[in-house]
């Protein structure tokens, strides 16, 4: 077979065999590897003039067999600033007494009250064990455990997936649980009683510490549509049972339906239901073109607080060659309140479960961002995330936007 | 722990060392040809921990993808007997490279063409085959007939894939990959001549590379290989591989036969060089280019040409 005019494959080559060559780190070849893939990361998240938070990510990955795996990861959180505490802006200056009931904070007039008195650092630990326990089937067993000065979290998680139809069809199935408690400065306020506005009365407690269990169960199909797309749905269902309440938010009481003018007990602490049952579908397809993919998710969320809530995530993954890509990021979610939240309670009528906290409130959040990364050799890589959010009040109550910037370094290694 | 330091000891002695002018170097067998690793330091730690490195990177992909073996995925592939089997991430990425290489040679690089072995024999005989045994060999022939849906490949009954095509430059470059992350010296990967150098040495030279030259037929077939290297050239940065060998051919009636098959259609690829020495960015896009330059058999040169590469053809 005689060309007369032999095309030009050299490009497309060289780009096949730079993926070829990329495709697979040292870190992912045989499992006698000793290597530690590690990424590394640091987040800084900021609220205009609230709260801030910067954290720290590592995360550790070793084979330990053939495709088995060990991966530890360890988050530092530490968050500073203020936080909206519930209650409504007024025309006059508002005094608040701070959780621990030691001191007083007091927000100007026609200013959304924060509470200053935010400062926290959590430490996050969890490890997965990643193992095939036959042919067609893996397991996934991790456990968690996270802490802070007045929060506890411990849990397990197991997930079995199993491959069908020449392992174009995954099917995963998942039970996670976790025991959490949670101390709060100054005890657990008794639900929907005053917070008191001078550090000479002591809030009304209902002991130091209380606890929630949190349990998930995850039914998921990973299918395989054609050679470049891939689909994934899950199905959760979640249920909390325990101490749910924020104890730190409050609520306004006003002396009417239509007034602003403050009750003589003004503030009361909120008060949540002990029980909640969540449910979660969620649709996910990724679609490779020559090189971009593209990948776009929808998450549709019911609980019975009465939150619904949809979720449209959007990510382009731009490669401009020479192991440089842009990846620009699109989120929108909407949330529909839950049944129990008001802006602000009316004295005489006072529901047995109400919260304030705006964020089970009607609102939607948009965020945008774009991630540029460069992969430096066969298994290091480096990325920048920059992200704009806001998020909106959707209601009749509005509460001042919320706006954030995203900013997060990542530096993955192998060694 | 007994056990362990026999095989070190063992392993050792298989690794040879020299050193040369201002540079050393590791030899070893590996993928049925000599190795050998040359570096621009005369640190013989350095060189002794880097040329472990290589021989464990070569002896790893020629257990993981040789066909001679019954213990690896390639034998697991290959005697599914129709059924599906999964792979690891980077035979996958073999997978889909052979995959791009079948698309862009239009047919011609075909990973399931090992078959027509059974059939050719190139001993220097006069040995050709029947045209209907060919065909039968040919049907057995065809990377599209394969399902291939990633991470999963299942043959239909009869076919067979052989990756020994792109395998000797693959570990060129994968061991070119592992031992940048252990040194930042200059250094010559020759898995049997094909090569790689990841950057000129401290001298600011590159390293001299030989390119063999024709052999002298006689009429018997006897090949006199010119012992002289006949043309050398510096080579700074790069991957060079070779594709054709001069030794292997068979002649009938004064007809030279080449070992270069064509997969389309069961015979060999007319008036194809002797050889096609090409240098591209890595070693395995060399060979690739080598190994297609052959396939277009008489338009070889032409075929290279459009490539703007450089490379050496003897005919």
């Amino acid at each position: 077979m005689q060309l007369t005019n032999p095309p030009q494959v050299r490009r497309k080559l060289a780009l096949a065999t730079a993926s070829l060559l990329g495709a697979v780190g040292p870190a992912a070849q045989a499992a006698t590897a000793d290597d530690w893939a590690i990424d590394t990361s640091v987040l800084y998240y900021s609220e205009d003039s609230r709260v801030t938070a910067i954290e720290p990510v590592v995360r550790a990955r070793k084979a330990i067999g053939d495709d088995e795996y060990m991966t530890y990861r360890l988050v530092v959180d530490s968050l500073t600033g203020s936080s909206a505490n519930g209650a409504i802006a007024t025309s006059s200056p508002q005094t608040f007494t701070s959780p621990s009931g030691n001191a007083t904070y007091t927000t100007p007039a026609n200013t959304t009250p924060l509470d200053p008195t935010f400062l926290d650092t959590r430490v996050a630990l969890n490890a997965e064990w990643e193992k095939p326990l036959s042919r067609y089937l893996k397991g996934f067993f991790a456990i968690n455990a996270s802490s802070e000065y007045d929060y506890t979290s411990l849990g397990v998680s197991a997930t079995l997936a199993r491959d069908f139809n020449n392992r174009n069809t995954t099917v995963s199935a998942g039970l996670s649980y976790n025991l959490d408690t949670i101390e709060p400065v100054g005890g657990i306020p008794d639900g929907l009683t005053a917070m008191p506005t001078t550090t000479s009365v002591q809030k009304s407690t209902l002991g130091s510490s209380d606890d929630k269990t949190v349990a998930d169960l995850l039914l998921g199909v990973t299918q395989v549509i054609d050679r470049k797309t891939l689909m994934q749905f899950n199905y959760t269902y979640g249920m909390d049972d325990g101490y749910l309440t924020d104890p730190y938010k409050i609520l306004s009481v006003v002396t009417g339906p239509s007034s602003e003018t403050l009750a003589a007990m003004p503030y009361l602490y909120e008060n949540r239901p002990d029980s909640r049952a969540r449910n979660a579908l969620y649709w996910k397809t990724v679609h490779q073109f020559n090189e971009d993919v593209i990948n776009f998710s929808y998450r549709y969320y019911w609980d019975d607080w009465g939150i619904t809530s949809h979720t449209l995530d959007a990510r382009y993954r731009y490669e401009m060659g020479g192991g440089h890509y842009l990846m620009p990021h699109a989120r929108y979610y909407l949330q529909d309140k839950a049944d129990f939240y008001n802006y602000k309670l009316v004295d005489g009528n006072i529901p047995q479960y109400a919260s304030a906290d705006y964020r089970l409130a009607d609102l939607s959040t948009t965020t945008l961002g774009l991630k540029y990364g460069i992969q430096l050799s066969n298994d290091s890589e480096f990325s920048v995330r920059a992200e704009m959010m806001t998020q909106q009040s959707e209601g009749d109550a509005p509460f001042p936007d919320v706006d954030a910037t995203i900013l997060q370094l990542n530096y993955s290694f192998v060694f | 722990m007994a056990g362990f330091s026999a095989i070190q000891s063992a392993m050792s002695h298989d690794l040879q060392f020299k050193s040369g002018p201002g540079f050393r170097s590791a030899h070893f067998q590996a993928m049925a040809s000599p190795c050998e690793l040359l570096l621009d330091s005369d640190d013989p730690a350095l060189v002794e921990q880097l040329a472990r490195t290589a021989q464990d990177e070569a002896l790893r992909i020629e257990r993981k993808f040789s066909r001679y073996r019954d213990d690896n995925i390639i034998h697991r592939i290959n005697h599914a007997r129709g059924q599906p089997v999964s792979v690891d991430p980077e035979t996958a990425a073999l997978l889909e490279y052979a995959d791009h290489c079948y698309r862009i040679s239009d047919g011609l690089f075909d990973i399931t063409s090992g078959v027509l072995r059974r059939v050719w024999h190139f001993d220097g005989s006069d040995r050709v085959p029947d045209a209907e045994v060919v065909e039968t060999a040919r049907q057995a022939i065809g990377w599209p007939r394969v399902d291939w849906h990633p991470p999963a490949i299942r043959l239909p009954e009869g076919m067979e894939i052989d990756l020994g095509g792109i395998g000797k430059e693959y570990a060129v470059d994968r061991t070119a990959q592992l031992l940048a992350q252990q040194t930042g010296a200059s250094f010559l990967i020759n898995y049997g001549g094909d090569l790689y150098v990841n950057r000129p040495r401290q001298n600011g030279h590159g390293w001299i590379i030989g390119v063999e030259q024709p052999g002298q037929h006689t009429d018997s077939g006897d090949i006199n290989l010119a012992s002289a290297a006949g043309e050398s050239f510096e080579l700074q940065q790069g991957g060079v591989a070779t594709s054709g060998d001069a030794r292997r051919f068979l002649l009938k009636d004064g007809v030279r036969y080449s070992h270069i098959l064509n997969p389309l259609t069961g015979w060999p690829v007319w008036d194809a060089p002797h050889s096609i020495t090409v240098l591209a960015g890595t070693c395995t896009d060399a060979g690739i280019l080598a190994t297609l330059a052959m396939l277009q058999g008489a338009g070889a040169e032409a075929f290279l040409d459009a490539q703007q590469v450089k490379y050496w053809a003897l005919r």
